[in-house]
């Protein structure tokens, strides 16, 4: 059985009246510990695609669509259990950092356990703590944890996201354009960061990038075109 | 969880919503000054009563009625009843020594038992103090004085027996205590009142002693021998005035003054020794000669008479007859037991009194005036007010005008200010929907790692709260310190700037209530908090119902 299986996606948006069909069945499967990249062209659906994997958004309910993580089914989940799946399996890495702005690093990690525990946040408060902290140190970030984000670089921004999605222990981290918004050198710091992550903590990894040089790291590349996969060529 | 960290940064790093909070803070403490002030004045107009005429008054007229001693004795035994005291009352006209002459109410009370009915030595100005009023800091008062010890415990006494005692110091040289006067303490106009400390200095000239201390005794109240000249006008048990229209004019010294706070009271109200007023007004016990009554109709004093053999007319008195005409007084007061603070109900014992009162007139059939009956308004029994019955009426009775007019106005007033503080929770709102707005990414994040909707709107909803928490609590420790200090504040306004809000005249005390009732502060806090939550509201359902994918993707 595969760790993640995707069957039969469509995703279309309603602009005003008409019907822009993004994703037109993409089928998908990906195996635990993998490390798959999505390449594909600026406006391809490659977010949307992400988005629907890791529970943010549903598949268009016809046709039929099913998304399966370890054979449990999404579109099984009510609203409520959606919100307790995101913050227990998955991580989400974006472009564009989305950190809190008022928070400090440490917090910016932190919130993401406080989220999960909920009101049991108080017994699992030091150890959450403890771990945000050893995360932010692995990052190289041990001596910055009471700064704000604005007193970060690009490439450290990133590396506070990466330790906020990997807080919780996710089984699989999704990463939108990880490094779209670096330089080369700081993008391929982050990647490599990204691959020590992995090997240690053995979590499955989906990569967005319209970059086939980044893609190549991957162990696998599929290609988003007219809303379908393909295999690059 | 997070809401809490996320409220907490955002207080500390954004402004706008500390102006919301000091929107906040302005509206609770102008609505809890409002109320404090306004409620404080309705409680001291309500409970000043006690100190004037206990809880319920009977009365009759300026004629008075007759039997009160048996009257008292059936009230006192009575469970509910404190105590009772009889009073007259009349208008009449005081002389000062200055040549001023004011209209003025005249009250008989005998001291001890209108002591035990209003707490009359307690009102009684003069008289040896051991601590300072609240308001006195310095401690100015000159009753506080260890020289003044002496000849104030004796205006006391004389203040509570309502004589003046003989006493060659003063120049009072009479040869026993003679009934004395105490008057209201605004009344001689001879005190200075110091407005911060709430104390009174008198203010005619210190006499010195020969070896050089300043003689008090001599110069409090009034100037040595003091007398204030009475004329009143006496009226039959009829109500006829006697001696034509004669006034009756008694002079009594001035034996110590009064204080209850009701500016109206302390101004215009002397008090005389009970039996002496009686005297000069005819309505002590007498025997009285009255025409035989003839058939229905009452005879003339006189008729004329043809006498049968000369044919000579003459004038004859008509047969007469000797009537027994008991003192009387015009109100009986009553006290009881348990004071409207301490929960008790002044109307309940006003039907309590009228139901003595009725077997009194009962026993006494076709001597004292009848009782009056009740009536049923709004499910409760009340005493019915008719023009040939005793009035038995409470002080809010007695001011019922007034007094309810207060009431509405406070309503009103109340109604009025939490109708503009509904502006703190569009203020909230506004704010919040900008913040809202501002912080869309932030709401997309928060959904992404995992927060519920119900989760983000709590971010909002606990953010209006605190600072609903913050500036309500800021409302009402100005409010407090406000308050607790506003007649200072009002003196100072005076002085400074010449704006005098509170004038004794208009609002009968002369000093402005300056008390927080601790639940009228606990429901404006309240109403504080929940109106942030509830400006907070809308914006919170607004995140709440952000699509996170939209949220994500917003500029
Ligand atoms: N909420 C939305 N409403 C309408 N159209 C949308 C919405 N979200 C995405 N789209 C459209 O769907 C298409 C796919 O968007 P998506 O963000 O998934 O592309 P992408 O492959 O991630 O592009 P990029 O590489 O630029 O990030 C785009 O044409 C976009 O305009
Ligand atoms: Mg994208």
């Amino acid at each position: 059985m595969p760790f993640i299986e995707a069957v039969n996606l469509h995703k279309t948006y309603r602009l005003g009246r008409v019907d822009v069909p993004v994703l037109r069945g993409v089928d998908l499967s990906i195996e635990k510990g993998e490390c798959l990249a999505v390449l594909g062209a600026s406006g391809s659906g490659k977010s949307t695609l992400l988005h629907l994997l890791g529970g943010l958004d549903r598949p268009d309910r016809e046709p039929t669509a099913r998304i399966l993580h370890e054979g449990r089914a999404l579109d099984g989940l009510s609203a409520r259990g959606l919100d307790d799946f995101r913050a227990g399996h998955v991580g989400f890495i974006f472009q564009f950092y989305h950190l809190f702005p008022e928070l400090t690093v440490l917090d910016n990690v932190v919130i993401a356990a406080m989220v999960r525990a909920g009101a049991s946040y108080a017994s699992v408060r030091a150890q959450a703590r403890a771990r945000a902290a050893a995360l932010l140190d692995t990052a190289g970030l041990g001596h910055r944890l009471r700064h704000r984000p604005s007193e970060l670089s690009g490439g450290e921004r990133q590396r506070v996201a990466i330790a906020r999605a990997l807080i919780n222990r996710p089984e699989v981290l999704l990463a939108d354009e990880p490094t779209g918004n670096l330089d080369r050198a700081t993008g391929r710091r982050i990647l490599e960061f990204l691959e020590g992550v992995r090997a240690r903590e053995r979590t499955t990894v989906v990569m967005v990038t319209h970059d086939p040089s980044i893609a190549e790291r991957a162990d696998r590349v599929v290609t988003l075109e007219d809303g379908r996969l393909a295999r690059p060529a | 969880m997070y809401q809490a960290l996320l409220t907490r940064r955002y207080l500390s790093s954004k402004v706008m919503p500390l102006l919301a909070s000091l929107a906040v803070m302005l509206c609770t403490a102008m609505v809890l000054i409002t109320w404090s002030v306004m409620g404080g004045f309705l409680e001291r107009l309500l409970s000043a009563g006690r100190n004037v005429m206990g809880d319920v008054a009977v009365s009759w007229g300026t004629i008075g009625f007759a039997h009160a001693d048996d009257l008292i004795a059936r009230l006192e035994k009575h469970p509910d009843v404190a105590a009772a005291a009889p009073m007259i009352e009349t208008f009449g006209l005081i002389s000062l020594p200055g040549g001023r002459t004011e209209p003025v109410i005249i009250k008989g009370i005998e001291g001890s038992s209108f002591d035990r009915v209003t707490g009359f030595a307690e009102a009684l100005w003069w008289k040896p103090v051991a601590k300072p009023l609240a308001s006195d800091q310095e401690g100015v008062d000159i009753r506080l004085r260890d020289e003044n010890r002496r000849v104030l415990g004796r205006m006391h006494a004389d203040g509570l027996a309502m004589m003046a005692s003989p006493d060659p110091v003063s120049g009072r040289d009479w040869p026993d205590p003679r009934p004395g006067v105490v008057l209201g303490i605004e009344l001689s106009r001879y005190n200075i009142r110091d407005g911060d400390s709430g104390t009174y200095t008198p203010g005619a000239p210190i006499v010195k002693t020969a070896d050089g201390r300043s003689d008090v005794q001599r110069s409090l109240i009034l100037p040595v021998n003091g007398e204030v000249v009475l004329n009143m006008m006496p009226l039959d048990s009829s109500g006829r005035p006697l001696g034509g229209l004669d006034a009756v004019t008694r002079a009594f010294p001035v034996v110590n003054e009064f204080r209850t706070g009701l500016y109206e009271i302390d101004k215009g109200t002397a008090y005389v020794e009970l039996s002496s007023l009686q005297r000069a007004l005819r309505m002590d016990a007498a025997r009285r000669i009255v025409p035989r009554p003839q058939g229905e109709r009452a005879a003339p004093a006189f008729r004329i008479e043809t006498d049968p053999s000369t044919g000579e007319e003459r004038i004859v008195r008509t047969e007469q007859e000797m009537i027994d005409d008991p003192a009387r007084v015009t109100h009986v007061l009553v006290r009881a037991k348990r004071a409207p603070a301490e929960g008790g109900d002044p109307r309940a014992l006003a039907l309590v009194v009228r139901q003595v009162y009725a077997q009194f007139a009962d026993d006494h059939a076709g001597k004292v005036p009848a009782a009056p009956g009740t009536v049923l308004a709004g499910g409760h029994a009340r005493i019915a007010e008719s023009g040939n019955a005793v009035a038995i009426r409470t002080w809010e009775d007695q001011n019922r005008t007034f007094i309810s007019a207060v009431k509405k106005e406070i309503g009103l007033v109340l109604f009025v200010f939490t109708f503009i503080s509904i502006t703190a929770v569009f203020l909230v709102l506004a704010i919040f929907w900008s913040m809202v707005s501002e912080k869309t990414r932030e709401v997309g994040i928060l959904r992404a790692i995992g927060a519920s909707r119900r989760g983000v709107a709590f971010v909002w909803l606990a953010y209006g709260g605190v600072i609903g928490l913050v500036g309500s609590a800021l409302g009402l420790a100005a409010a407090t310190v406000i308050i607790r200090n506003i007649n200072p504040i009002h003196d100072w306004m005076g002085k400074t700037l010449g704006l005098y809000a509170w004038d004794p005249q208009v609002y009968y005390f002369s000093e402005i209530p300056s008390r927080v009732v601790p639940l009228h502060a606990a429901i404006v806090f309240v109403g504080g908090v929940a109106s942030c939550v509830l400006g907070a509201l809308i914006p919170a359902m607004r995140a709440a119902r952000m699509d996170p994918v939209r949220a994500l993707r917003w500029e």
